[in-house]
C-alpha cells in the first residue's frame, strides 16, 4: 500500500499531513498524488497556492512536453482541487482562497478544455445550476460550480434570480444529469419547491435529479419539496452530484 | 415579579453592561413579516423607502409583539442605493436587494463619496425621518434602534462579494483603501441616525465564518470598528452573521456595546469567548425555530440563552418574512416566564 512519504513533492506531502484529518480521505490523496510526475505535482502545488500565472506556465509546458491533457487535468488540476476542498470544509482556507484557487485552476483550463473538446472527451457529467427566482446571492452557488469543476464536471451556470420556466428551459436544451438549485434567504427558498412543482407539471420530473443547497436550507425542508438530494456545503454538492449522475446513467 | 423599568430603560442600561429589572428583547435586525404589514397596512417595498409606512411597520415590533425596542431597517439597502447600485425592489413577500452581480465599482479609486450627497438621498432620508416618527409616536419608553451598514458589507455592495473578496486577497493595500473610502458614510449615517433620535444603532458588517476567517476580521476591521465605536454618538451593536466565534475575542476588543450573534454559535461558548468584553445580543434562529417550528421551540432557545447570561434576546438575523407571529411573542413571554422563575 502507498504511503504519504511516496509522494516526490515535499509541499503536496505536508499539505496532506496538515490540513486532512480524516482517514480514508488520507488514503484517497495518497492514491491521487502517488506515482504522479513532478512536472504535474508542481501544478497542484501552485493551484493549492492560487498562483494562476504559474498555473498558466506550468500547465502549458506540461502540454508543450507532450503530457496528455487529461492527464495533466487529472493529476495537477482536479488533485489538487481536491485538497483544496478538504482544506475549505475543514476550514483552514476560506472563500479569498478557494477564489483564488479557482482562478488558478481556471488558468489551467484554458489550455486543457479546448484540446479535450477537439478530442471529444467527455466530462464527469453535465449539471445547471442556478439561484431561485427572487434571489440575487451567488456566492454559494459558485463555490459549488467552482468545486464541481474542479472535479470534472461540466457546469451550465443559469446566474441568478432564475424562475422555473429558465430551468426547464435549461434542462431541455443542455440534457444536463443533474440540476442544482441555490438559495440564500429564507423568503426564496420556496421557490425550489416552486421550480420542481413546474417540472411536475410540465410531465418532466422523471428526466432530471435536482439537488438543493443554501444557508437556510435543510435536508427536511428538500426532501418535504421533493428534491433528490441535499447538499450541505459544496463539497457535499460535489459527492451528491457524483450520486445523483451515476443514478441518472443507470436510470 | 413586576416590571421596574421601561422598555427603554431597560435596554438602555444592558446596553451599558448595568443590572436590568429583567433582560430585554430587542431586534437589531428585523422582526417584519407579511402578518404585520398587514396588519398595519404597511408592505414591502414601500414599507423600506417611505418614512411613514417604514415607522407603522417597525412600532408593530413593540406594540404587537412586545419587543422592547423597535427597528425600522428591515433590509441592509438604504445606502446603498442611495450611492446609486443596482436594486432589485421585489414585491411584499421578499427583501429588496443590491444586484450584487452589476456592481458599481471596481477599484478603490471609483469610490468618491459626498457623504451629504448621499445622505441626502430619500432612500437614506427615510431612515431618520421613521425615527422621528417613532419617537412620537411611541414616546419616551421605547427604545429605538438605527442601522448603518459597515464599509465591509457595503463593499460586497459595490464590488461584488468574489471581486471584492478575491481583492482582499490580492491587494491588503487596495482592500484597506476601500474601506477607508467608505467608512465615513457607515459614520456619519449612524450620527445622522442619533442625532433623529436612536438609542442605539446596528452596523452589519459581514466578515462572517461563512466567508473569511477570524484573522481577517483581526486584520482588516478590528481597529475600524474601535474607531467606529468611538466616533459614534451613541452605543453601536456589531452584527455579524454566520459562525463567528472565532473572532469574537477580536470583536470584544473594539469598545462597542453589543455583539448580535447567529444561532451557529451557542449561547455558553458565545458568552465564554467575549468575557466581559462585549454584551451579546442572541440568538433564536430563525430558518429551523422561528420560520419552520413552534413558541414551545422558540422558548426553549430563549432558555438557553438567559441561562447561559446572554444580556438581550432575540432574533438572530432578520426575521423570515414569513414567520408566525406567536412564535415572535413567545420570545418576550418565554423572557417573563424565566425572569418569574429566576427572580423571585
Amino acid at each position: 500500500m502507498a504511503e504519504l512519504s511516496d509522494i516526490t513533492n515535499e509541499f503536496i506531502r505536508d499539505e496532506i499531513e496538515e490540513f486532512v484529518e480524516r482517514e480514508n480521505e488520507k488514503e484517497q490523496m495518497i492514491g491521487l498524488y502517488v506515482g504522479v510526475s513532478d512536472d504535474l505535482l508542481k501544478i497542484a502545488e501552485a493551484l493549492i497556492e492560487g498562483e494562476d500565472e504559474l498555473v498558466d506556465e506550468l500547465t502549458k509546458a506540461a502540454l508543450d512536453a507532450g503530457t496528455p491533457a487529461l492527464t495533466v487535468m487529472d493529476d495537477g488540476l482536479i488533485a489538487g482541487m481536491a485538497l483544496v476542498g478538504i482544506k475549505f470544509r475543514e476550514n483552514f482556507i476560506f472563500v479569498p482562497e478557494v477564489l483564488s484557487c479557482a482562478r488558478a485552476m481556471k488558468a489551467g483550463m484554458a489550455h486543457i478544455e479546448p484540446i479535450l473538446s477537439d478530442a471529444g472527451v467527455e466530462p464527469v457529467a453535465k449539471v445547471v445550476m442556478g439561484t431561485v427566482k427572487g434571489d440575487l446571492h451567488d456566492i454559494g452557488k459558485n463555490l459549488c460550480i467552482m468545486m464541481l469543476r474542479g472535479a470534472g464536471f461540466e457546469v451550465v451556470d443559469l446566474g441568478v434570480d432564475v424562475s422555473p420556466d429558465d430551468f426547464i428551459d435549461a434542462v431541455e436544451n443542455e440534457h444536463p444529469a443533474v440540476m442544482g438549485m441555490s438559495a440564500l434567504l429564507t423568503t426564496t427558498m420556496p421557490n425550489m419547491g416552486k421550480t420542481i412543482d413546474a417540472f411536475v407539471d410540465a410531465d418532466l420530473r422523471d428526466d432530471i435529479k435536482i439537488m438543493v443547497g443554501g444557508a437556510p436550507v435543510t435536508p427536511e425542508f428538500a426532501e418535504d419539496m421533493g428534491a433528490d438530494g441535499y447538499g450541505k456545503d459544496a463539497m457535499s454538492a460535489v459527492s451528491l452530484a457524483k450520486q445523483l449522475a451515476g443514478a441518472a446513467a443507470s436510470a | 415579579m413586576t416590571a421596574t423599568m421601561t422598555s427603554r430603560e431597560r435596554v438602555l442600561a444592558a446596553l451599558a453592561g448595568e443590572p436590568v429589572d429583567q433582560t430585554p428583547v430587542i431586534n437589531p435586525t428585523s422582526v417584519a413579516t407579511v402578518e404585520l404589514m398587514d396588519l398595519v397596512d404597511a408592505p414591502f417595498p414601500d414599507a423600506n423607502r417611505e418614512p411613514e409606512l417604514m415607522a407603522r411597520l417597525a412600532a408593530t415590533g413593540h406594540t404587537e409583539l412586545g419587543f422592547d425596542a423597535v427597528m425600522p431597517v428591515f433590509s441592509i439597502i438604504q445606502e446603498s442605493a442611495s450611492m446609486g447600485a443596482k436594486m432589485q425592489w421585489e414585491q411584499k413577500d421578499n427583501w429588496p436587494t443590491v444586484k450584487m452581480t452589476q456592481p458599481i465599482y471596481s477599484r478603490p479609486e471609483d469610490i468618491n463619496i459626498d457623504v451629504d450627497k448621499v445622505l441626502s438621498q430619500p432612500d437614506a432620508v427615510c431612515v431618520p425621518e421613521a425615527i422621528k416618527l417613532l419617537r412620537k409616536d411611541l414616546g419616551e419608553d421605547v427604545a429605538i434602534i438605527g442601522k448603518s451598514m459597515g464599509p465591509w458589507s457595503q463593499a460586497y455592495h459595490t464590488f461584488g462579494v468574489e471581486p471584492f473578496l478575491l481583492m482582499s486577497l490580492d491587494s491588503e493595500e487596495k482592500t484597506r483603501d476601500i474601506l477607508n473610502r467608505l467608512k465615513n458614510l457607515t459614520i456619519e449615517y449612524a450620527n445622522q441616525q442619533f442625532a433623529a433620535g436612536a438609542d442605539a444603532v446596528t452596523l452589519p458588517d459581514h466578515a462572517t465564518g461563512d466567508l473569511v476567517s477570524g484573522e481577517y476580521y483581526h486584520r482588516y476591521l478590528e481597529e475600524m470598528h474601535q474607531e467606529f465605536a468611538e466616533r459614534c454618538n451613541g452605543p453601536i451593536i456589531l452584527h455579524i452573521c454566520g459562525r463567528t466565534v472565532d473572532r469574537m475575542p477580536y470583536i470584544a476588543n473594539t469598545g462597542m456595546a453589543a455583539f448580535h450573534f447567529d444561532s451557529k454559535n451557542t449561547p455558553q461558548e458565545s458568552m465564554e469567548a467575549v468575557g466581559d468584553g462585549i454584551r451579546l445580543v442572541g440568538n433564536i434562529n430563525n430558518p429551523t425555530t422561528l420560520f419552520s417550528q413552534g413558541p414551545e421551540e422558540v422558548k426553549a432557545e430563549v432558555f438557553a440563552n438567559l441561562d447561559a447570561g446572554v444580556q438581550m434576546v432575540g432574533p438572530e438575523c432578520a426575521c423570515p418574512l414569513q414567520t408566525p407571529i406567536e412564535n415572535l411573542r413567545a420570545i418576550p413571554e418565554a423572557v417573563a416566564e424565566w425572569t418569574a422563575k429566576h427572580k423571585h
